[in-house]
This record gives structure tokens, C-alpha cells and sequence, in this order.
């Protein structure tokens, strides 16, 4: 009988308190949204299930939680605490990156570059509110709308803040479509968003695409060494994908090879939600932060575009600027689908997808930037 | 602490303003660069050609193989248009009778279609292929 009193205390359902509770409603909404609504579904449906996961109440010192040493979760957390896993995803996301769109209008990159505003006032807001400068610089990377180089930065310099940081980094790549329309809509007007951009006069060639890789790396992981594990990685599987002599590796790059990265990286992220070290107030400011920081990074790309149209002949759509952010290519697609409403026959999503790769470059050498202050 | 004393306090105008300033002045050195490229690439091919047909006569052939100008490779396009509809046509049979311009994109790739954008963008801007609505296309009858 004392057994059976001792099994039963030591169940979920008699060690469950409301904060367990709360995270498994959490999980089971990524799932329902992943699924039922298509949001992000490659990364929804990893984290949400790892939410359930890691909010199964357990008896401490078991060696179970992702929290305790020589767990099963634990070993796979070292992908997370060490950055190890992102690195991987920018390589398997170089691998499928085609930069001619952004070869052929290379100004498209400075819309990447304005994008990034959002993380610098965010790390003024979250300093303003409390926040140690090591945590302020992790909350503020959620600006760049980047969940690998979220995670990236916060396991070197607040590893306490990776759970709300990337709950909070994927949640908005996954509620682009209902973040970013509204600002769009409101910082342009119909004429702006019907502005149809000029096609490439040239064909961009190999050699192009083949030096790009080298020269990006050289020029940004000089301006900034700390986005090497991020940009080397990135620029690499871009090399191994235009080179054209290492197909195999390009491809299995940008399949096997991500895709078991992001379903550890998701699936950890979310087991790190553990109730009891995740529903505090702070996480509720870094949700609240995370959102500023989304917002303003696609309000100063529509801004930005809207800038450079008075000083540049050639007019841009400044619907491209919401694309600076690097959620690719979530961002892109709805700026495309936005110019489409505005004028069905108006493809911006070449164009878009150029803003985009910048802002993925923009946003690691964001990071890195960040991390070198912090050191 | 809180409010600006908190962020003078620990630098952050400072580090904004930097950040901000370094991740432009990168990217815009990177645009720069890369829009400069192909004229680089283009002096040293043009070059390597002066120079190949200077050390053998036989290399002047290069030479005629030098990239078209755009007036030339417009003329030649034009010359072989329904040629070139038809293999587009060939080349989309697989995607069906609607379809979007990135998988036509994607096929002209693999078959190694020449300047397929430039003439996807033609073929767009012409009305030979007619747009369904929502990014979606097909030929016109």
C-alpha cells in the first residue's frame, strides 16, 4: 500500500500544478495553430510538442527534465546551449538561399539593413525596463524576426532567457500574417503599395553567384567575428549550393541535414518551457518586448523604402522594407500577397525575397555586433 | 534602476547608436561591392580574352564568344520567339494547365533555358502567359 501511495505521488497528474497546466494549453495552441491553421507548421509543430513534453510534472532528480544533468533531453539541450544548432540551420538555410534577386538589385540590401532598427530600440526599451545589459541585447535580437539567431545570441549571453526568447522569436515569425499587415497598410498608401519594380536589365551569372558567398563572408565576419558561427556557416552551404560541384552536399545540406536540426532545435526550445522557470513576469516582458521589437523592425523597412523613393529615380514598392525582417520567407510572401491586393497583376515576391536574404545577413551581424559588446 | 538612467547608466545609447551605424555601414559596403561585381568580373574576362588572342591566333575565336550585348541577345530572342514559347510550353506540360511563375522559373533552370527570368518576365509582359489571379498562370490560348 505505501508503494502504490509512493507511485501515485510520484505522477504527473499529483505533481501537476496550474503553471503545468497553463504550458500544455500553450503547447496544444502551437499545435493547433501549426496544424489546423499552417502557421509555421516546420517549427510550430516541433516546439509545441515539446512544450507538452517538457511540462510533463516529474519528480526531480530523476534525471528526466532538460534542466538535469545526464538526462536525455539534457544531451540534446547541448545544441541549444551552445549555440550548435543554429549554426547547422544557417547552413541547411544558405543551401537553399538563391541570391541573383539580390545580386541583380543590390540597394535592395539596405531595406535588410533598416529592418534591423527595431533591435537597437528594443534594446534601449528593455534596458529602460529593467533588464541586465546581457538580457536586453537577447530580448532585443528578437527585432531581427530570426528564431536560430535569437537562440544564438541568448544561449551565449542570458542562457536563463532561452525559453521566452524563442517562444517569443517563433511565435512572431508565425504571426506575421497577422502582425505585419496591419503596419503595412498603415504606414502606405494605395499608390505606394501599387509602385510596380523594374525588372533586372541583366542576367546575373555563375561567377557572380559563386564569388558573393566568398565576398559576404570576408566582409561581414571581418566587420563582425562574433556572426561567424552564424554567417561562416550561412555562406558556406551558399558556396556548396552554387559551386555546382558538390550537389550531394548542397542537398543534403539543405534537407536531411536542417531538418533534423530544427526538429532538435523546436523540440528542446519548447521542453525548455518548463512551467515553474518559465511563467514569471519577466517572460511576460520579453513576450511584450518582443512584440515592440517585431513591429518597429517592419515599420522602419516600409519607412526606409519610403525614404530612399525621394532621393532615388527609380522608385521602390516600400512594401519591400517589411521583408528587411529575416523571417524567411514568411515576411516576403506577405508583402507579395499585400502588392497583389493592391494590383493583382504586381509580383513583388522576387524582389521581396531579395529584401529578405539581406535581412537574414543584417541580423546575424546584428547579433554579432551585440555579442561583442556584451563581451 | 529604470527609465534613461537605467539605459545611460549601462551604455545603451551608445551601443544603439553604434550597432545601428555598423550593421548599415556593413551592408552597405556588401551592396556596394556586390553591384560593382560584374563590371569587375566583366574587365577581367575581357582581359583574359585580349590577352588569349594575342598569344594565339587561333584564340581570337574567344573573342566571338564574349557576352552578347542586350540588343543583340533582344534581336536574337525575338528571331526565335515561337521557338522559345514552345519549349516553355514543353518544359510547364508537367505542372498542368495552371501554374506558378517560380516552378516555370525552376524548369527553365534545369533545362538550362537561356535568361529565363528576363524571359518569363517577356513572356509575362506580353500576355502570352495570362495571369488566374493569386500569382497563378497559364498559357494564352
Amino acid at each position: 500500500m505505501e508503494m502504490l501511495v509512493q507511485f501515485l505521488s510520484n505522477t504527473g497528474y499529483y505533481l501537476a500544478d496550474y503553471r503545468h497546466i497553463l504550458m500544455l494549453v500553450v503547447g496544444s495552441i502551437f499545435l493547433y495553430l501549426g496544424t489546423a491553421k499552417r502557421y509555421e507548421p516546420l517549427l510550430l509543430i516541433p516546439i509545441g510538442f515539446g512544450v507538452i513534453v517538457g511540462n510533463v510534472p516529474f519528480f526531480k532528480g530523476f534525471g528526466l527534465g532538460v534542466y538535469e544533468q545526464g538526462s536525455v533531453l539534457n544531451y540534446l539541450y547541448f545544441g541549444v546551449r551552445t549555440g550548435l544548432y543554429p549554426s547547422i540551420v544557417f547552413l541547411g538555410l544558405g543551401a537553399m538561399t538563391d541570391f541573383s534577386s539580390l545580386l541583380a538589385k543590390p540597394r535592395l540590401m539596405l531595406l535588410g539593413a533598416a529592418a534591423q532598427m527595431g533591435i537597437y530600440f528594443t534594446l534601449i526599451s528593455a534596458l529602460a525596463l529593467g533588464f541586465l545589459p546581457k538580457e536586453a541585447a537577447s530580448i532585443a535580437i528578437i527585432g531581427g524576426a530570426d528564431g536560430p539567431t535569437s537562440i544564438f545570441l541568448t544561449a551565449k549571453l542570458a542562457p536563463h532567457l532561452i525559453g521566452p526568447v524563442a517562444i517569443a522569436a517563433y511565435s512572431y515569425m508565425a504571426l506575421i500574417p497577422v502582425i505585419q499587415p496591419p503596419i503595412m497598410r498603415l504606414l502606405t498608401t494605395k499608390e505606394e503599395r501599387r509602385i510596380r519594380m523594374t525588372e533586372p536589365t541583366r542576367e546575373v551569372t555563375r561567377k557572380e553567384r559563386l564569388i558573393f558567398p566568398i565576398v559576404g563572408v570576408v566582409l561581414c565576419c571581418f566587420l563582425a567575428p562574433a556572426s561567424i558561427p552564424l554567417l561562416g556557416t550561412f555562406f558556406f552551404g551558399n558556396f556548396l549550393k552554387e559551386c555546382g560541384v558538390t550537389n550531394r552536399l548542397a542537398q543534403t545540406a539543405r534537407t536531411a541535414i536542417i531538418d533534423t536540426a530544427t526538429i532538435f532545435l523546436g523540440f528542446e526550445v519548447g521542453a525548455s518551457t518548463q512551467g515553474d522557470v518559465f511563467l514569471t513576469a519577466k517572460s511576460i516582458g520579453i513576450f511584450f518586448l518582443g512584440a515592440v521589437a517585431f513591429s518597429i523592425a517592419t515599420g522602419s523597412g516600409v519607412i526606409f523604402a519610403k525614404i530612399m523613393n525621394f532621393f532615388t529615380k527609380e522608385k521602390i514598392n516600400p512594401l519591400l522594407g517589411a521583408a528587411g525582417v529575416s523571417a524567411v520567407p514568411g515576411s516576403a510572401r506577405e508583402v507579395h500577397l499585400m502588392g497583389l491586393k493592391a494590383d493583382p497583376s504586381n509580383y513583388l515576391l522576387m524582389h521581396a525575397m531579395a529584401c529578405n536574404s539581406s535581412g537574414v545577413i543584417g541580423s546575424a551581424i546584428c547579433a554579432g555586433i551585440l555579442w561583442s559588446f556584451m563581451v | 534602476m529604470y527609465g534613461f538612467e537605467a539605459i545611460s547608466m549601462h551604455n545603451g545609447w551608445a551601443m544603439a547608436l553604434a550597432g545601428a551605424l555598423i550593421v548599415f555601414s556593413g551592408l552597405v559596403i556588401l551592396s556596394t561591392v556586390i553591384s560593382q561585381l560584374y563590371k569587375v568580373l566583366d574587365f577581367f574576362e575581357d582581359r583574359i580574352n585580349r590577352y588569349k588572342a594575342k598569344r594565339s591566333p587561333s584564340a581570337n575565336q574567344d573573342l566571338s564568344n564574349q557576352p552578347e550585348s542586350k540588343s543583340d541577345m533582344e534581336k536574337r530572342f525575338l528571331d526565335d520567339l515561337d521557338g522559345v514559347i514552345d519549349k516553355y510550353k514543353v518544359a510547364s506540360e508537367p505542372l498542368g494547365d495552371t501554374f506558378a511563375l517560380a516552378d516555370l522559373y525552376r524548369l527553365a533552370r534545369e533545362m538550362d533555358a537561356p535568361h529565363p527570368h528576363l524571359t518569363i518576365s517577356y513572356l509575362k509582359q506580353h500576355n502570352f502567359l495570362f495571369p488566374m489571379g493569386d500569382g497563378i498562370f497559364s498559357w494564352h490560348q
